[in-house]
């Protein structure tokens, strides 16, 4: 009944009607305004990278002629293949680490009651919400004692630690949602704890594990703080870092280098955020609600 | 066989607990600890200790307060400006519209982005003679208002929050977005049938249901401003003549450039408790709508 009394009120005629249209009309324009000012930076940060200084000096918002030749260019001058290879290989070696400790202690927290498990999870809240920033002095000075800054073990370790409570917080959530039906005819079958969580328990949290490996990626690929204080050498350096070292280089004056070795750190980023945005931006705002 | 349950328990959640003990209540204690001695951070220990000596300083350092109201500041315009911009695109996308998730997709763009991207280009964007908005300007006709937007000690903080809005909005629309999604239908429908208009049914009806994801976009929203760090740092590094400075930045220049561990690790401190008692509150709204303790 009420479906048949909605569908004549959502179907306005007359005068209400073209109010309404001009309703959506304003709408539109409002979100493809707002979408325009999302876009233009980016935008912007690619016409710029096409163009050659006069260009730049003058003002210019399109680039014409095209320098496509500042790509290579960058690649050189940042020395950019060995930044990626020094980012991928701390952003992942971190992610996977993360993201199986937080399905161990996900599982732990999520299906089984043990005493003080308020307790752990406890820290686990407090560690998505601590800022950061208080354990640059300890770790830094720890990590010169032990003769690490400059080597990648000096980010992998703090990497680890900042997506942890993340990754904790997103594993418990979903493994307390699963059934319990699988776990109980698993153990009538004699298996052990472990068995469970590896073989019934686990493959089922591929979309989570996901979410939080994407999740945890693109913090460690953007982190720019402790990159900037942990290494101070520029073979070392990773993405953020090194380009942010481009600034006081040579090539300051050459924005369109520095622009165009902005595109080519923001490629991968975009490329995987465009793949999986949809396990990307569920699972996060699943994540945030669940609470 | 409870202790086995116990033990279980302890055994799958103890490489996570030892990792954040180690890299997150390890450094807290020692910066509580750093904090009340002091040290230029050249030696290999700290020095003297030195009571809340730190502390009293910081209290009677300009730089100090202008920091905090500057961080104050940060977040009492960003984070209404955050939340309400975000509420609204997320109501203008909650219908069925063609596109609908490519937009949402599109407007999430600017939140994966890293900051020092999103830092560099906006320099340029503000850049005073060449720079996009400047053009801009000029090319509509209000030369007049063409400034050196992040020069101005005036300008410089509103220019650096627009950025954080800028870069943050995506994030709450998403979050708000599928809260609107999960609310009861059967509730919007019975305001429809008795006749409310869309104004209506959004403040009467959607607003007070929406209210406690609204609630926790803020929260979010403003530990995270309290938090900031790259976007200010690599911007205006603070400047000019601190009118950027806030808690984080002052707390890295502090360490690593005048070497004052004591009073950096004093700073951190503050942080800390400032946010964690922020995130009581948190506990407290989240606790008057639905349950925090895993079940």
């Amino acid at each position: 009944m009420s479906t048949v009394a909605a569908a004549s009120v959502a179907r306005p005629r007359g005068l209400a009607g073209r109010r309404a249209r001009a309703g959506h009309g304003a709408a539109w324009a409002m979100l493809l305004g707002a979408l325009g000012l999302s876009l233009a930076p980016g935008l912007y940060m690619v016409s710029l990278s096409l163009m050659d200084n006069p260009q730049l000096f003058a003002g210019r918002v399109v680039p014409w002629p095209l320098h496509p030749e500042n790509y290579p260019r960058a690649w050189v001058a940042s020395n950019i293949g060995r930044l990626y290879w020094n980012s991928i290989y701390i952003s992942t070696v971190s992610m996977v680490v993360t993201v199986a400790i937080s399905a161990l202690a996900g599982y732990g927290l999520g299906r089984i009651r043990f005493a003080g498990r308020g307790v752990v999870y406890g820290i686990v809240l407090a560690g998505l919400t601590i800022p950061l920033q208080i354990a640059l002095i300890p770790l830094f000075m720890n990590l010169r004692m032990l003769g690490l800054i400059n080597t990648p073990l000096a980010l992998i370790g703090p990497y680890t630690a900042f997506g942890l409570a993340f990754g904790t917080y997103v594993m418990t959530g979903f493994f307390k949602g699963l059934p319990r039906e699988l776990e109980d005819a698993a153990r009538l079958d004699g298996a052990g704890e472990l068995q469970i969580f590896a073989r019934v328990m686990l493959p089922l949290t591929r979309p989570a594990l996901a979410t939080v490996g994407i999740f945890v990626f693109l913090q460690n690929w953007n982190e720019f703080l402790f990159a900037l204080t942990f290494i101070t050498e520029g073979r070392m350096r990773t993405l953020p870092t090194g380009i942010y070292a481009l600034l006081s280089s040579e090539f300051y004056g050459n924005y369109p280098i520095l622009a165009a070795s902005l595109v080519l750190f923001s490629v991968p980023v975009l490329a995987l955020y465009f793949l999986f945005q949809q396990q990307f931006i569920e699972g996060l705002t699943a994540g945030a609600l669940k609470q | 066989m409870h202790w086995r349950r116990h033990a279980t328990g302890w055994a799958f959640t103890a490489p996570a607990l030892a990792i954040l003990a180690a890299f997150l209540l390890y450094p807290i204690g020692y910066s509580l600890w750093l904090s009340l001695h002091e040290w230029d951070g050249y030696t290999a220990h700290w020095g003297a200790f030195v009571g809340i000596e730190n502390y009293r300083a910081l209290a009677e350092d300009e730089v100090f307060w202008r920091a905090t109201v500057n961080s104050i500041v940060f977040v009492i315009v960003r984070t209404p400006l955050e939340v309400g911009l975000g509420f609204l695109l997320a109501l203008l996308l909650n219908r069925r519209l063609p596109a609908r998730s490519l937009l949402r997709t599109l407007f999430f763009v600017p939140v994966v982005m890293s900051l020092i991207v999103v830092t560099l280009i906006f320099q340029r964007v503000y850049e005073p003679n060449t720079g996009l908005l400047n053009t801009f300007l000029h090319g509509i006709g209000l030369g007049a208002w063409a400034h050196p937007w992040l020069g101005d000690p005036a300008t410089a903080l509103p220019a650096v929050i627009a950025v954080s809005v800028w870069k943050n909005v995506g994030f709450s629309l998403v979050i708000l977005l599928a809260g609107l999604q999960g609310l009861p239908q059967d509730v919007l429908e019975a305001a429809r049938v008795d006749g409310a208009n869309a104004w209506q049914l959004t403040r009467r009806v959607i607003t007070p249901l929406m209210r406690p994801i609204l609630a926790l976009t803020a929260l979010l929203s403003i530990i995270g401003g309290l938090k900031v760090f790259d976007l200010v740092f690599i911007m205006t590094r603070g400047g000019p003549t601190y009118s950027t400075e806030v808690l984080a930045t002052m707390l890295y220049r502090e360490a690593f450039e005048l070497n004052h561990m004591g009073a950096a690790s004093a700073i951190g401190v503050i942080l800390v408790v400032v946010v964690l008692s922020i995130a009581r509150v948190q506990a407290f709204v989240l606790r008057e709508s639905g349950e925090t303790e895993p079940a």
